[in-house]
């Protein structure tokens, strides 16, 4: 006979992380907790909610370089690059050589600054907020750079668009570009030290295995830090990264600590990508021949899924052009997606609650591009 | 390690501070920066792209005071600032180079009217 308990343990209740905790962002995790541990987490997406995809149904192509930006805050142009080769494959645009290395400079520019935030983002999650200023202070640096070229700190606004790029490269933005890395370098040495309080949060915790990762579908340096040797800048090349030498960091132990050691390393790389880039920098137009202002999908039909390695993981485009002036479907596939609802239940299961917020943001999110 | 926490303060003392003395100093805003429009009547043709393309649909062609209306018949731009997301597509389409953005980007108001950019004021 079956045995039905019901004594009632107090020690048992439901907490919530976010949406409204300082370090949550716009995401909310319901946590079942007996004490001081979690027992089961629940992913509750769905704050940031925009629905870009339907929008961009009603828009024309270049209306949605501009609202590309929008898809994840902290990396626009990476998006921008996404969306802008999916309309240049279904218009059919040879895009100039010098526009394919301006759009590399400036995607691996805003994965550095992205990734400078992720350390301010576990910094801030853990209480150190010296971490958090100087992260967000060095970020700085690089949108400077960002405004004096694209027009804009934050959004580029489609900088880089359908066609190339909207505007060449300003005067003296190469030596401007040369004279941040010393102080990329400076950063990315910073946040690798070996400090030990920051071991203490992150070493051995939210371990995830290769199986597990592969299991669930993750992507970018949660991959790379479980041992998996993945990158669709180099398993699929686009743009001109088969041109250039950098390497792939990859690291076995899977935990916290090693996710975001890819990350830092994985900076270097984006500087070796940079400085190349500037040095084979050909002359000539950034834009295809006669583009107009106004690019529409008249003359398009057939349908691209193109896929790009942003500063998270693997993000992609899935366009489809009918002869209609606005893409007939677009779907988005972010990288977040899959590291914040199945992976990260599946690591809040029996962890201290104090260990939460070092494995939330360990998991590199972007609820934006969760919610799209 | 504790003396190369003595020589990131001693550093620090002599760096330059990463931030200035606002609104008594202010940072030189670059060229590009998208902030308000800058609109010329006169070489307007009222062709109306701006208001096609702009994505937020913060662009409307009206027409101008009735006491100016013998000068400029036709419909001109009017950019709600509440709207517009600075992409400055606007400015990339206009033919005759009339609509420009500037550096400009003091908006804080209290007042909702502030934030319309009307073509031309009358006097």
């Amino acid at each position: 006979m079956t045995e039905i308990n019901e004594q009632k343990v107090t020690g048992d209740f439901s907490m919530y992380f976010g949406p409204a905790h300082p370090g949550s962002g716009n995401f909310s995790i319901k946590c079942e907790m007996r004490g001081e541990r979690v027992l089961k987490a629940t992913a509750d997406p769905g704050y940031l909610h925009r629905g870009f995809e339907k929008l961009m149904e009603y828009r024309e192509p270049m209306q949605n370089a501009v609202l590309s930006d929008r898809v994840c805050v902290l990396e626009p142009l990476q998006w921008n690059l996404v969306h802008a080769e999916a309309v240049d494959y279904l218009m059919e645009y040879e895009v100039p050589e010098r526009a394919k290395y301006i759009r590399v400079i400036l995607a691996e520019l805003s994965r550095i600054q992205s990734h400078f935030i992720w350390y301010a983002a576990m910094s801030l999650g853990t209480g150190f907020m010296t971490g958090f200023n100087i992260a967000i202070g060095y970020r700085d640096y690089i949108l400077d750079v960002l405004n004096l070229i694209t027009g804009g700190r934050v959004y580029p606004a489609g900088y880089i668009c359908p066609g190339g790029v909207r505007k060449d490269l300003p005067e003296k933005a190469e030596n401007k570009i040369l004279e941040l890395l010393p102080k990329i370098d400076y950063m990315r040495k910073f946040a690798l030290k070996q400090n030990p309080a920051w071991l203490a949060r992150f070493k051995e915790i939210g371990t995830l295995t290769k199986e597990e990762a592969i299991k669930f579908g993750a992507v970018g340096p949660i991959l790379r830090g479980c041992g998996v040797e993945s990158d669709v800048r180099r398993d699929d090349p686009y743009e001109i990264y088969d041109e250039l030498e950098f390497d792939v960091p990859v690291m076995d132990d899977g935990d916290a600590y090693a996710r975001f050691t890819v990350g830092m390393q994985e900076i270097e790389e984006s500087m070796k990508i940079i400085t190349q880039s500037i040095d084979r920098l050909p002359k000539g137009e950034v834009k295809t021949p006669n583009l107009k202002p106004r690019v529409q999908f008249q003359k398009a039909e057939g349908e691209i899924y193109i896929r790009n390695e942003l500063s998270r993981g693997e993000g992609a485009f899935y366009m489809v052009a009918t002869g209609q002036k606005t893409p007939y479907r677009v779907k988005i596939r972010g990288p977040s997606f899959t590291h914040m609802i199945p992976i990260i239940e599946h690591l809040l299961t029996d962890v201290a609650y104090a260990d939460v917020p070092a494995i939330y943001w360990s998991m590199y999110q972007c609820p934006a591009d969760v919610d799209r | 390690m504790k003396l190369g926490i003595v020589i990131e303060v001693v550093k620090n003392v002599f760096t330059k501070p990463m931030t200035v003395l606002f609104p008594f100093e202010k940072i030189e805003i670059p060229e590009r920066n998208r902030g308000e429009h800058e609109f010329n009547i006169d070489t307007c043709i009222s062709c109306g792209a701006c208001a096609r393309i702009c994505p937020n649909l913060a662009i409307e062609m009206v027409e101008v005071p009735s006491e100016l209306r013998e000068k400029y018949p036709k419909t001109y731009p009017q950019v709600d600032l509440g709207k517009c997301c600075f992409c400055a597509l606007c400015e990339d389409t206009c033919p005759k180079e009339s609509i420009k953005l500037t550096t400009n980007f003091y908006f804080a108001t209290f007042d909702k009217d502030d934030t319309i950019l009307y073509p031309v004021k009358a006097e």
